[in-house]
């Protein structure tokens, strides 16, 4: 089966990681990340719990620090920029947490209308205007006065999308978008990352376990083994493929030559 | 015999050294936060909104427990004074005994003990929490400086807020040392007032200013610096909190003694 790590988009790649390296306390997690992503393209990473799906995409944006290799965002090395020189990547890279990470203390109306205020100079009732027709994007709306511990996970997550579309990003990463959803919501949240990407041309790279997601929204799956990227494929590709590993986790056997960590 | 002399030395050692090594990692981790506001405030650009909730829910929220304890602190201090000025039936200087302590010391000291108490250790946990469940990540996703938006506020909101509470303090001690001097002492209001007005001056109620100032700034450098290092989970914030209400009393006390000496 093909590796293809880089894209064929024909814009060339939007993001680019070069041998990223990183550990933890001694203990190596990505051991030389290769892996292209083109404009436009919904790239899934894929692998066991622990292998460092979460941990990748968070060095596009600066949250973590790689130890070696390189990233490119446009072309541009993004690897050595300090904080202050990463918000202007971060207004184009927007990033939506597994666990919604709304802010606690403010209604969703005011977590959607807090990045409109900083970064998009809308102030009082404009930014709120702004804010609740974002929120009235991902069905929200009627929920906007509500604070986040009044909600369910799947619509804690809806208001975290539109807190992250609200500095209309180039990219979206989507830290395990559908886990924890029932089959219902985790389909809306599938459905709003597509037309993202085919209405808007947002470059989308999701993080999931959910085969169903996989299989109907991504152009491209990375699967991560290793502390590298084992495979990169099309979801026909993957489903199509041959190699053990893969095949344990997409049947989900539970014996298989695949290593999960502490198991 | 030498052995275990030699081998307990050594350990004793190892812990003076390891316990040494910990406190200069949180100085130095308090020194950063401190460096991190003073170029946030140079010009002065934070979140204005976060300042006025930080201040209603630090400052104003704060008021009944400062006015029962600053009531009761001043009938304290009568009573204390009260033994002498019936022995020596010197009921003149019952107003300045009861204000000079309480202007100085008790009341800058026992409302900073208080707001570490209250606000610190929320501060601490609320902070903590954010960390643990990457909302400061989600901050700086968002290309919000985590600084500007959510320390700077607190630093600001807590140093105006103790203050305000030392000042209403003093105001609500001397009140209830006058209330008490007379139910207690049976000493007229007025003695009582003329007594302050005549013997204490300006120097004793701004000591007790500067206090409030201080102690403020090391609450609140130190709740941000425990708050926003947190590691570990649930436990770790616990730990935070534990450590940080610690850390900010020991520096209360001896920051205290320092000024106290320096202004006497």
């Amino acid at each position: 089966m093909a590796n293809p790590t880089k894209t064929t988009t024909p814009d060339g790649p939007k993001i680019v990681f070069r041998g990223v390296e990183k550990a933890f306390g001694g203990k190596a997690v990505l051991t030389g990340i290769d892996l292209e992503i083109g404009r436009g393209e919904v790239m899934f990473i894929i692998g066991t719990s622990g292998v460092g799906k979460s941990v990748t995409i968070k060095h596009l944006i600066g949250l973590i620090e790689a130890d070696a290799g390189e990233i490119l965002y446009d072309g541009q090395p993004v690897q050595d920029l300090d904080e202050a020189a990463l918000y202007p990547l971060r207004k184009k890279c927007g990033m939506v947490f597994q666990n919604s990470t709304l802010f606690d203390s403010m209604t969703l109306l005011d977590n959607v209308a807090l990045p409109l205020r900083k970064h998009k100079g809308l102030h009082g009732a404009r930014a709120y205007a702004e804010a609740r027709r974002r929120l009235e994007q991902v069905h929200m709306g009627e929920f906007a006065d509500r604070l986040p511990s009044d909600l369910g996970d799947g619509m804690r997550k809806r208001a975290a999308i539109a807190r992250t579309l609200t500095l209309d990003p180039e990219v979206v990463l989507f830290d395990e978008p559908t886990t924890g959803l029932d089959p219902v919501s985790a389909r809306r949240i599938d459905k709003l990352i597509r037309e993202l990407t085919d209405t808007l041309g947002v470059t989308s790279i999701v993080v999931s376990h959910d085969l169903t997601s996989i299989f109907s929204i991504a152009d491209r799956v990375a699967f991560l083994y290793r502390g590298v990227v084992h495979v990169c494929a099309t979801p026909a590709e993957l489903r199509a493929s041959t190699d053990p590993v893969v095949q344990q986790f997409i049947t989900g056997q539970s014996h298989g030559p695949m290593e999960t960590p502490g198991f | 015999m030498i052995r275990r002399v030699g081998r307990a030395s050594v350990n004793l050692s190892a812990a003076v050294g390891a316990g040494a090594i910990g406190v200069a990692r949180e100085a130095g981790g308090i020194t950063l936060v401190l460096l991190r506001v003073l170029r946030a405030l140079l010009p002065p650009r934070f979140d204005a909104r976060e300042l006025l909730r930080n201040l209603y829910k630090m400052g104003v929220e704060s008021v009944p427990i400062v006015v029962l304890t600053a009531f009761f602190t001043g009938g304290i201090m009568v009573i204390q004074a009260g033994i002498f000025v019936e022995r020596f039936n010197a009921r003149g200087i019952i107003g300045w005994a009861a204000g000079y302590a309480t202007l100085r010391e008790v009341a800058p000291l026992l409302i900073g003990l208080m707001f570490n108490g209250r606000v610190g250790a929320n501060n601490t946990a609320e902070l903590g929490t954010m960390v643990v469940t990457e909302q400061l990540d989600a901050l700086r996703a968002l290309a919000i400086d985590p600084v500007r938006y959510l320390v700077v506020p607190r630093v600001v909101a807590m140093v105006i807020s103790i203050v305000c509470l030392v000042i209403m303090g003093d105001l609500v001690a001397l009140l209830g040392a006058g209330l008490f001097s007379h139910l207690l002492l049976d000493v007229e209001y007025a003695t009582v007032f003329y007594g302050m007005k005549d013997q204490l001056h300006l120097e004793d109620f701004t000591h007790g200013l500067i206090k409030a100032v201080v102690f403020g700034l090391a609450i609140a450098l130190t709740s941000c610096h425990f708050g926003t290092s947190v590691k570990g989970g649930a436990i770790g914030v616990g730990r935070a909190v534990n450590n940080a209400v610690v850390a900010a009393a020991i520096s209360i006390m001896l920051l205290n003694f320092f000024m106290t000496y320096l202004m006497r």
